[in-house]
């Protein structure tokens, strides 16, 4: 590692060089002007074109194309419902005050609705003339309107209808006596304009215009129910093309039977987005459980902030829904295909396309921690990092498993933001409380999406025994900390996961994150106190090891981005890696800034939002940002700090945002032990090597990847596909070693 | 390993606090988890003289979650300990047994000596770092809410203890009924302080030179701490440096401090306080070294534990002090000041304690009141001072007066009522009659430790030091005292059977005094 730092040295030293020829000196420069920064809304639209950009990307396999193009248009949906929903907030409250990039709530808001409407554009045009027929000549045929289905597949559809969707659907017609629908958050539905049959009105009219006029119309509305698969299977074609529909085709094309007393005179699909960003007054609420239930009601009626309708829809049908939901004309989205593309993910998993997909990969074992091993007695040898999903997260269940079943555990404690369904990690506490342990668990009831979720938990968790705090007043609970308390023969021991990513064994399979497990007892107390402060007891009188959001943790990074500075200032070694999601803390980017203008070296691998710009004046070109996003999502959070040449390396929860800095309970750690700082290192070296899925921020705010020509067979490198390989291969040569051990041993006669 | 844990509880004036121990002779005592929660007991105690309901609650809601704490670790003991606050409550006796019902803990309350005490326990647990720093002459002020105690060291050994209010809570309460500005603050602060402050300097230091002071408290500490400053041991500040720390937050407002020294922002207005108030003293007394051990009384209340049941084996590396010797060194000190004269003192400790050690099998007295004989023979003089002819009341008064670190209270009266009752008649029952804090037990206490002073006084009633050497032996009913000296005892053999009388009645056993020549 050291060599590669002292070249750097030589750069840095360099940079300083070109710094004096340009004449700027350091501190000259205010770096906390707008034009060096980035819209945060803006930056993360680039982030979501990004993946976009894999849904385009010919050399990926159609499957996971269409994989992308839907984890893009959920993106979008949660972007709509938090980030859109709150500018509007600002906008309808009257606050202009800019944001760091200098733009007004309302300016943002424009800019974010011409590159959403540009976004969107891209995203069906992927869809239609890309994706669309790419899957018809691979065996899938999308048969997008009912109109074009055979005789033969009508029969099939309205039996379909018949049996399966009928029955569960809930038809709404508007007329005096019966008010406007509620119409719910993210729901797909079909609006119609209908009007009452007259005798001899015959059927055949349906759907021609013309045969209406002169009649009053009705507005009618029926939601395509969610519980019913969005894909229909229509029975393949003779050539073996397996053919599908989507739900909603299916009903349209069933509509007069769910208005028998009605001419049908248009039907088109469309879809709202609510404002689902709602704030509780914490300090006045007495049962936070509670509160939180009636909140999330609420959400269903929050402002209509979006409304997808699918193009060429009938003026007067628009007219009736823009007026009922009260939406502006630049929040209508015209749909050139079908609305909410996430039923992607569902056509993803269809069987019979392996082929058209990547080769799953499968977590592999922790060295260390094989199956049936005590997980205490490891640890207690040594620190032990975990790299998921490369290596499996089975070790961090079964350390909780373990612990809630062994007599000599005293407590166990942990916090919880996001966890899978049916979780093993809550049954495990569970269990634990169940056999007498002290089970202290903080559920965060405020993490935004999945607060009906995490009721469920508290409340699940609360009736096996377990000690369950809801969250902190004020802040939100992201740190990943678990604590076991055991008694063993030296006296008591702290057994103590961190990680960067949640407790959900089944999002461990797609993001990329880091745990450590380890039994260093002043970690274990830095733990303690740790729970004891989310317990609402006071702060302990110092911290060995651990910086905690809110109340240290900027400072902490605000200081470790001076002392690179101050060293490059006196010539000594100086160089920031910085791994993160998102970052957009005003102060923090200043502090890089500065740094790099003194001459540090920083590379940043940021996945998504970044306000930070490269080649500002000044920097001198020591700013690097890249951003990879891949098979896996990119979740860890990694920091190095090279410190004079005694490198630091921290690992955490946070991203550099205000949000984790300021506004929730976050955790960064050190990696003491060299060997897994060498391990870390590596992570992050891989990833500054990645010429093939990194892409790289310009200064005019694009990103592009490397250049092709630049890559070659030698240099070529993929970050995920590098970790999946090297983990496999340490798996096979563990497994050989295992093999070779379990070899007889024939006893001979002994003469 | 063999290792206890063991839970310290203290509920202070504006702090609820318990830690746990894990003690071993391996490792000596070791904080496994400390947790604190701020509650302002003594605000209400202070001026209501009672804790409103509304706190009582939340004591008990925190001292409930304590009792899942220890049952956590599975604590093998604990203690709970009421200050200040607690002291101060009228109704205390109703409080603690409603706190004892609804949380299941049983809390003790210490006198402000005994609270003293363990805290300068706790520095002590600090091991070779205090015996160093006590080895020059040192100031140790310990901040409490309701009184600031001062104690000084010379060479190790303790030279004197004295309590002075206000403390730190005492002060804010008292100050907000004043109307200031901020910039008058400091000026406030010492002129409450000065009246009391010059005395002791006057009294106790003198021309003196204090080169350490030792602080206990719960916001300097803190701060100090976490602090990183120069010096490159944790824990330790010169004294300018803090000073100057102290003055670089004068004109800062309350949030700005609390950004700049990473506290939260309602405990600002108790550090700056607090701060104030060791600057003044600081000043004073020109001290050059500030160590902050970082303790809490909860490590003293260990240490104590540790020490009563034995945990330290005899290899171990930690250095334990001699606590005792603190105490007798607090009555020699209050002796001096008293103008007792040592030499008659110090034979009458010697005596009395020769015939404890001959009598404590036989009288069921322990080693404790082997120490609270040996204070009372230390101050039978001291009440000279005030009057020749009403020696025993004087003294009696003077001791009630005077703390004495390390004793409780009710030890207290017990010494008070030796010395008392060495020339003035015993009461007998009376003495339970009497407002007092005596028991039965306290009261047979006094009356055999009386009873073994007087004996001791009668064996040298002329006050010459005659006795060169004594002997104690039991024969039949009679404890035969022989006295190895060549001096006149007709004063003494002549008094001896008044002297005796007391002890006979006490004891059932007929004291004989025997003179030996030792030239023979």
């Amino acid at each position: 590692m050291k060599n590669k730092f002292f070249t750097r040295n030589i750069c840095l030293r360099h940079n300083l060089q070109v710094h004096q020829e340009w004449g700027i000196k350091m501190g000259e420069i205010d770096y906390s002007r707008p034009e060096y920064y980035l819209n945060r809304e803006l930056s993360w639209l680039a982030f979501n074109s990004r993946i976009l950009g894999e849904a385009r990307d010919k050399s990926i396999p159609l499957f996971e194309r269409l994989k992308f193009l839907s984890i893009t248009a959920s993106n979008l949906d949660e972007f709509f419902m938090v980030r859109v929903a709150s500018l509007k907030d600002l906008v309808n409250a009257g606050i202009t005050k800019p944001d760091i990039s200098g733009l007004t709530p309302l300016q943002q808001l424009d800019r974010v609705n011409a590159a959403t409407h540009e976004f969107v554009g891209m995203q069906y045009s992927a869809y239609n003339k890309s994706l669309l027929p790419l899957l018809s000549q691979n065996g899938l045929m999308v048969v997008e309107y009912h109109e074009e289905l055979t005789d033969k597949d009508c029969a099939f559809v309205d039996r379909y209808f018949q049996d399966y969707v009928y029955p569960v659907l809930t038809p709404m017609a508007v007329d005096s006596s019966r008010p406007f629908p509620l119409i719910r958050n993210k729901s797909l539905n079909l609006g119609a304009l209908v009007s009452r049959k007259t005798k001899g009105s015959a059927r055949k009219l349906l759907f021609h215009k013309k045969a209406a006029q002169g009649r009053e119309l009705e507005f009618a509305t029926v939601q395509v129910p969610s519980g019913i698969p969005r894909i229909v299977e229509l029975p393949s074609a003779e050539d073996g093309t397996k053919r599908v529909m989507l739900l909603e085709q299916v009903i349209e094309r069933n509509m007069d039977k769910l208005f028998l007393n009605y001419d049908i005179e248009c039907v088109f699909p469309f879809r709202i987005m609510r404002n689902a960003d709602f704030s509780l007054a914490e300090e006045d609420t007495e049962d936070l459980l509670k509160e939180m239930e009636k909140q999330l009601k609420k959400r269903q009626w929050g402002q209509a902030i979006r409304l997808e309708v699918e193009d060429g829809i009938d003026k007067r049908l628009l007219d009736i829904i823009k007026k009922e939901l009260m939406i502006d004309e630049r929040d209508i989205y015209n749909i050139p295909g079908p609305l909410d593309l996430t039923f992607l993910m569902k056509m993803y998993a269809l069987p019979g396309f392996d082929a058209l997909k990547t080769e799953q990969y499968v977590p592999q074992q922790v060295p260390e921690l094989p199956s049936g091993v005590d997980i205490f007695e490891q640890i207690k040898k040594h620190d032990i990092l975990l790299h998921h999903p490369y290596q499996t997260f089975t070790p961090v269940v079964d350390f909780i498993k373990q612990a809630s079943r062994d007599p000599n555990v005293l407590a166990i404690k942990q916090t919880l933001y996001r966890v899978s369904g049916n979780s093993p990690i809550i049954a495990a506490l569970a269990q634990a409380a169940e056999n007498g342990k002290q089970v202290s668990v903080l559920v965060e009831l405020k993490a935004r999406f999945d607060e009906e979720n995490n009721i469920v938990w508290a409340k699940m968790l609360e009736k096996a025994g377990c000690h369950v705090i809801y969250g902190l007043v004020g802040l939100k609970t992201h740190c990943k900390i678990t604590l076991v308390v055991r008694r063993e023969e030296e006296g008591i021991r702290r057994y103590v996961h961190l990680g960067t990513g949640n407790y959900n064994d089944a999002t461990a399979k797609l993001y990329t994150d880091l745990g450590l497990l380890t039994c260093d007892e002043a970690i274990g107390e830095d733990a303690t106190a740790v729970f004891n402060m989310l317990s609402g007891y006071s702060e302990p009188l110092g911290w060995n090891h651990l910086a905690l959001a809110p109340l240290w943790l900027k400072e902490k990074f605000l200081y470790l981005i001076n002392r690179e500075k101050e060293n490059a200032e006196n010539k000594r070694p100086a160089r920031i890696v910085a791994k993160m999601n998102s970052l957009c803390d005003p102060d923090i980017i200043k502090a890089f800034y500065e740094a790099a203008a003194a001459g540090v070296r920083i590379e940043l691998i940021i996945r998504g939002i970044c306000c930070l710009k490269t080649g500002v004046e000044g920097t001198n070109g020591n700013i690097e940002v890249r951003s990879i996003v891949g098979n896996f999502l990119e979740h860890a959070r990694i920091f190095y700090f090279e410190n004079g040449g005694s490198s630091e390396l921290y690992m955490g929860s946070a991203d550099m945002m205000p949000r984790n800095l300021e506004r929730r309970v976050e955790i960064l750690f050190p990696i003491l032990n060299p060997e897994l700082k060498e391990k870390v290192w590596h992570v992050l070296e891989v990833q500054l090597r990645d010429n093939l899925k990194a892409q790289f921020l310009r200064a005019d705010g694009t990103y592009a990847k490397t250049d092709k020509e630049l890559v070659t067979k030698e240099n070529a490198c993929c970050a995920q596909e590098e970790f999946c390989r090297e983990y496999r291969a340490e798996a096979t040569m563990l497994e050989k070693e295992q093999r070779q051990a379990r070899v007889f041993k024939p006893e001979y006669k002994q003469e | 390993m063999a290792y206890r844990t063991f839970a310290a509880i203290d509920i202070g004036s504006y702090e609820l606090a318990i830690k746990i121990f894990e003690i071993s002779s391996k490792n000596g005592i070791k904080v496994i988890d400390h947790i604190m929660h701020r509650i302002e007991l003594g605000t209400d105690s202070y001026y209501t003289g009672k804790i409103s309901s509304e706190r009582i609650d939340e004591l008990c809601r925190r001292l409930s979650e304590f009792t899942n704490v220890m049952e956590s670790y599975k604590v093998d003991d604990y203690k709970a300990y009421g200050t200040s606050a607690i002291r101060e409550t009228k109704n205390s006796v109703i409080l603690l047994d409603q706190l004892r019902t609804r949380t299941g803990i049983k809390i003790e309350v210490l006198s402000n000596s005994e609270q003293r005490f363990l805290d300068y326990k706790s520095v002590a647990s600090k091991g070779q770092a205090f015996q160093d720093i006590i080895g020059k002459s040192t100031a140790f002020i310990d901040i409490g809410g309701g009184s600031i105690q001062l104690s000084l060291f010379d060479r190790e050994s303790l030279v004197t203890t004295q309590n002075m209010r206000p403390g730190v809570l005492r002060m804010r309460e008292e100050l907000t009924s004043i109307s200031h500005r901020s910039y008058q603050l400091e000026d406030l602060v010492e002129e409450m302080l000065c009246d009391r402050f010059e005395s002791f300097m006057k009294m106790f230091v003198g021309d003196k030179k204090i080169q350490n002071v030792i602080l206990i408290d719960d916001y300097v500490s803190r701060v100090l701490q976490k602090s990183a400053f120069k010096s490159d041991k944790k824990g330790y500040i010169e004294a300018k440096d803090f000073i100057a720390l102290v003055d670089s937050l004068k004109a800062r407002k309350s949030r700005e401090i609390a950004e700049a020294l990473k506290i939260s922002e309602e405990n600002i207005q108790l550090l700056h306080l607090s701060a104030l108030m060791l600057k003044y003293m600081l000043n004073e007394l020109d001290a050059q070294l500030l160590w902050v051990p970082g303790v809490s009384i909860c490590d003293g209340m260990a240490y104590e534990y540790a020490e009563k049941n034995k945990l330290f084996s005899d290899t171990d590396k930690f250095v334990v002090h001699d606590f005792e010797q603190d105490i007798l060194a607090c009555a020699r000190d209050i002796n001096r000041r008293y103008s007792g004269i040592e030499r008659r003192t110090n034979e009458r400790e010697e005596l009395s304690l020769a015939i404890f050690d001959h009598m404590k099998k036989q009288c069921g007295l322990s080693k404790r009141d082997r120490l609270l004989l040996q204070l009372a023979a230390i101050l039978s003089e001291c009440g000279r001072y005030i009057s020749l002819s009403n020696v025993g009341m004087s003294a009696y008064n003077i001791i009630m007066a005077t703390e004495i670190i390390g004793l409780s209270h009710l030890e207290r009266e017990i010494v008070a009522n030796i010395v008392k009752y060495i020339t003035e008649r015993f009461e007998y029952n009376e003495i339970l009659g009497r407002v007092t804090t005596l028991d039965r037990e306290a009261y047979l206490k006094i009356a055999k430790l009386t009873a073994i002073l007087r004996l001791a006084e009668g064996i040298d009633i002329s006050h010459k030091g005659k006795c060169d050497k004594i002997k104690l032996a039991n024969k039949g009913e009679n404890m035969v005292i022989t006295v190895e000296t060549n001096a006149d005892m007709t004063l003494e053999l002549g008094f001896f059977s008044r002297c005796g009388a007391f002890f006979e009645e006490v004891f059932n056993i007929k004291p004989v005094l025997k003179q030996k020549n030792s030239d023979l």
